[in-house]
């Protein structure tokens, strides 16, 4: 029954997004937005539980906990299976949808009626195409019927996961939140001319979408680095790579229209963008879900689908370029702003992250562009090519980056602060790397460069050498700039983690078996036990580890666990984690008897590349609150 | 690729001693550039039965089988680039993640040069043309 | 112009659909091998029955023939394996077996016990002559025309359709020669 109440709410919302969506459009006077969208969303929420409680039930006749879920299963994984596979995802994914459009009607304060019905419209007519699609492609409340099966197959174990738990709210509430931009240009294209007072209307949206983005990725690049047992933080695999384009062109959104706030110009770019970056978060999906790419992140793989979701993008995206191509009434020409200027720096940052962006994309789509261009012949793009593409980019944004803060809009007066950034970024740089040589013994000059930039970037966001009346003054400036100072500053960390990981690392593939002691980097490790586990749906070989070097003592577990019933096996690394180095240790094959190959790794500076993310989002989400408050 | 970026800017690259082989090492190595080789060639190489993992994060049988191979070769001698030819004329293209640079991938590493290009020229034929 | 040059993202976009679309009716799941139309690796390995005895590519001399890559481990190879006796019984081809990371004595059982289709079979413990044949797992089935090329490779079950579509032509073109 509770199944049947959640589709049929489900359909509700259908119906009501879809009047929703048509009404904002017809009707040219005030509509009780705020109340819909709360009706909507007390829908989608309802039905949300509804998954849920058949989920925490075991309710196996519903087929999608049953290929999902399993009575083994702990409580919290059942909860968490809800959003696991495709169906359940696309629902939180509405959700989130709406409780994005519900926040903004509850914090809009539009004096122009179009303008606030166009951008609930549209987010209505999205969400409205989104639920057809869940309701007719992809219904998790389908029963088996007649005879439902006595136990779900289960979830895939490597989402048995608490990172994995979190990851996706996180990441679709970032996703999800592009809609708002989008929205919000749409609405201002067809209800009067956009200018900065539309951007700094999308502006709190944009860095909040931002943030959880953010937040999403790098849980989800934590998750992979301790659950897929490489030590590995990014694979440029298809799926992260559909997650990382939408966060460039967020990113590159939120400084375009900080110069159309600021200027009133870029007006069409910024438009442009907006639309760019929702249409990158639909390709996404479209990538992710229709499996034209193998992945290991893999959906259900189904071409029917695919042609729905491809559907839904061309239908809002062309929609939304016809828009602009034939109602934006914005003059198109060229912006005067002098080289020297502030707007001229956010140009060349715009154009780096998007050329970059697009670059990505395409590098992504190239092994199927490949296939149909050499019949059927296959082709890899990974780690590799990604990265070296990004690295001019990551150079050349580096730089920019460092200066950012300094240069002012208009034109900047003098760049006497060059010298004094570049003696800073250069005495940070000097006591990095002595701070790297006590840590580890060796300079390893293949991190200079990271280290640089990391220093000029840290030194442009602390601005120690503005000239600032008093330390008040300075504490003043910072608590204004609170927000970008941290995002930058958080940028700075993820290139020196990213510089010091891809450099310093080092591993090892050694076979111990149980009493053993070897060495490595100057550590005892000693194998004390291999003993046999019984989890609550899975067993598992556990080592014990015990590691002892001149400074401390301290034991590690790791473990490879065979889950059932799929009978899937997972490396559960033994991380000790640390500030300055992770000593990560992850189960391999075993040989004869009780040895075991084990890959002994350690990771230096890898928890910076976490931190820095955490600070990114962090100084977005404090931007966006601040600019929310003061509208 | 990104380390073999850097060395062109330094050519100076600090190794390691020379190791002592381990008898409890599954690759043992007596030189550590063979051994960076090696664990370099692990992440460029694509697991085939996998699809979306590279040697070294993967315990399939197919990569543990690659991965002895690329031992043996490494430990005879050959070079990065013999190796993955070895691997590309029995598997194809698809075996290495780091796509190589012939007719067929022209477009593919030089789009984002073209692209940028193309951009920055338009950028600024538009604000000197005012 | 103004005009124009709003048209241009749209453009842009109804390409990129046009080609998105493209991908989705594009079938992917076959992979090509490399080794087409090249000769058949050398190799020295020992055979399943005795490990005594030695097999290399000389012994791979009854063409044209078909490799079957299979192993015990393998679901899909008892599905293949009705078919393999029928080209045996019904002398279409000759078939040779690549034994594949098998157990030698499961191996044996099974052939016992299922009946053994092959003309010779090659016992590659550490999958040394499938890496050189670019194999992904099992089964997998190379055709070997009359002057020792391989033709066609196929990865999955081979059953009488796959045979009629990926393989029997070769048999009809030798036939002519």
């Amino acid at each position: 029954m509770i199944p049947e109440i959640g589709h049929i709410l489900l359909v509700i919302a259908l119906v009501l997004s879809f009047v929703g969506g048509l009404g904002a459009f017809a009707l040219k006077r005030e509509l009780p937005v705020l109340k819909i969208s709360f009706i909507l969303n007390l829908l989608l929420i309802g039905s949300f539980f509804a998954l849920i409680y058949s989920f925490v039930i075991d309710d196996f006749s519903v087929a999608y906990v049953a290929q999902n879920s399993n009575t083994n299963l702990p409580i919290y994984y059942k909860f968490a299976a809800t959003w696991g596979a495709h169906e359940g995802s696309l629902i939180l994914w509405i959700l989130s949808m709406n409780i994005w459009l519900l926040t903004f009607i509850f914090f809009d304060n539009s004096k122009n009626t179009n303008f606030s019905n166009y951008v609930f419209g549209v987010c209505c007519l999205v969400i409205f195409s989104f639920l057809l699609f869940t309701i007719f492609t992809s219904n998790p409340f389908e029963r088996i019927l007649p005879i439902p099966p006595i136990n779900g197959a289960d979830l895939n174990p490597s989402l048995q996961d608490f990172a994995f738990t979190v990851h996706p709210p996180l990441l679709y509430f970032g996703y999800s939140g592009l809609l708002i931009p989008f929205a919000i240009s749409i609405s201002a294209m067809l209800s009067g001319q956009p200018n900065k007072d539309w951007a700094s209307s999308s502006r709190p949206w944009t860095l909040l979408a931002c943030s959880f983005l953010t937040i999403g990725i790098g849980l989800g690049s934590w998750w992979a680095y301790y659950e897929l047992g490489w030590g590995g933080w990014w694979f440029w695999d298809p799926v992260e790579n559909a997650a990382f384009v939408p966060w460039l062109l967020a990113v590159a959104l939120v400084h375009s229209l900080l110069v159309t706030e600021n200027r009133n110009i870029f007006i069409n770019w910024s438009l442009l963008l907006s639309i760019f970056a929702f249409a990158a978060s639909l390709l996404g999906t479209f990538l992710v879900r229709s499996g034209i790419l193998t992945s290991v992140h893999a959906f259900a793989l189904d071409p029917e689908r695919g042609l729905f979701i491809l559907g839904i993008f061309s239908f809002f995206v062309l929609g939304g370029l016809v828009i602009f191509a034939f109602k934006n009434s914005t003059n198109n020409v060229a912006s005067f702003y002098s080289l020297n200027s502030k707007e001229f720096g956010l140009l060349l940052n715009n154009l780096l992250l998007v050329v970059l962006a697009v670059s990505i994309l395409f590098g992504t789509l190239y092994p199927l562009i490949y296939e149909a261009f050499t019949d059927g012949k296959q082709i890899s793009v990974g780690a590799p090519y990604f990265e070296f593409i990004i690295f001019p980019f990551a150079i050349l944004l580096g730089l920019l980056q460092g200066i950012a803060l300094y240069i002012s809009w208009g034109s900047t007066k003098s760049f006497s602060f060059i010298g004094k950034l570049i003696v800073e970024a250069i005495s940070i740089s000097l006591l990095t790397l002595v701070l790297l040589f006590i840590l580890f013994d060796e300079l390893i000059s293949a991190s200079f460069f990271a280290i640089f930039i990391f220093a000029w970037i840290l030194a442009g966001s602390l601005m120690i050498n503005f000239s600032f009346k008093s330390f008040a003054n300075y504490l003043d400036f910072v608590n204004r700039r609170i927000g970008v100072m941290l995002s930058h500053i958080g940028m700075a960390l993820l290139v020196l983690g990213i510089g010091v990981v891809s450099s310093y690392s080092s591993e090892k593939e050694l076979i111990i078996k149980p009493g053993e002691k070897v060495e490595f980097l100057n550590k005892d490790i000693e194998l004390l036990a291999i003993k046999d586990v019984q989890g609550p749906n899975f067993i598992s070989k556990t080592a014990e580890i015990k590691v002892s070097d001149d400074k401390r003592v301290f034991n590690i577990q790791s473990e490879k666990r065979t889950y059932f019933p799929s009978g899937q096996v997972t490396t559960e690394a033994g991380i000790d984690t640390g500030l300055f180095r992770d000593f990560y240790v992850s189960m391999g094959d075993n040989f004869k008897e009780d040895s075991w190959s084990f890959r002994l790794q350690s990771k230096p500076f890898i928890r910076w590349i976490w931190l820095g993310a955490l600070l990114i989002t962090l100084g977005t989400f404090i931007s966006s609150i601040n600019l929310i408050r003061k509208q | 690729m990104f380390r073999k970026l850097l060395t062109i800017f330094f050519a100076t690259f600090i190794f390691g001693l020379t190791l002592a082989e381990e008898p409890n090492e599954v690759y043992p190595f007596e030189d550590s550039i063979h051994e960076e080789r090696f664990l370099s060639l692990l992440n460029e190489l694509r697991c085939p039965k996998c699809q979306g993992s590279n040697l070294a994060g993967s315990n399939a049988p197919i990569a543990i089988d690659l991965k002895r191979e690329v031992y043996r070769l490494v430990k005879l001698g050959k070079t990065e680039k013999e190796v993955k030819t070895y691997l590309v004329d029995r598997y194809g293209n698809f075996i290495v993640y780091d796509p190589p640079f012939e007719s067929d991938t022209y477009a593919l590493w030089l789009a984002p040069l073209i692209i940028f290009l193309i951009t920055i020229s338009v950028i600024l034929f538009r604000r000197f043309s005012n | 112009m103004k005009n124009l040059l709003n048209l241009l993202p749209l453009i842009a976009f109804v390409i990129l659909i046009a080609v998105l679309y493209s991908f989705l009716t594009q079938d992917n799941d076959q992979l090509e091998s490399v080794l087409v139309d090249q000769s058949v690796p050398e190799f020295r390995l020992p055979s399943l029955e005795n490990p005594e005895i030695t097999i290399s590519k000389s012994n791979i001399n009854k063409l044209p023939a078909v490799i079957n890559v299979w192993a015990t481990w393998c679901i899909a190879c008892k599905v293949e394996h009705p078919f393999l006796m029928k080209l045996k019984e019904e002398s279409i081809v000759t078939v040779y077996g690549l034994n594949y990371k098998d157990n030698r004595r499961k191996a044996l059982d099974l052939l016992k016990k299922d009946g053994n289709p092959f003309e010779l079979s090659i016992f590659d413990e550490h999958g040394k002559l499938a890496i050189d044949l670019g194999v992904y797992g099992a089964p997998e089935t190379f055709f070997i025309d009359k002057t020792g090329i391989i033709r066609e490779r196929h990865v999955g079950a081979l059953t009488t359709k796959v045979w009629k579509e990926k393989f029997e032509r070769f048999l009809n073109e030798d036939n002519d020669v």
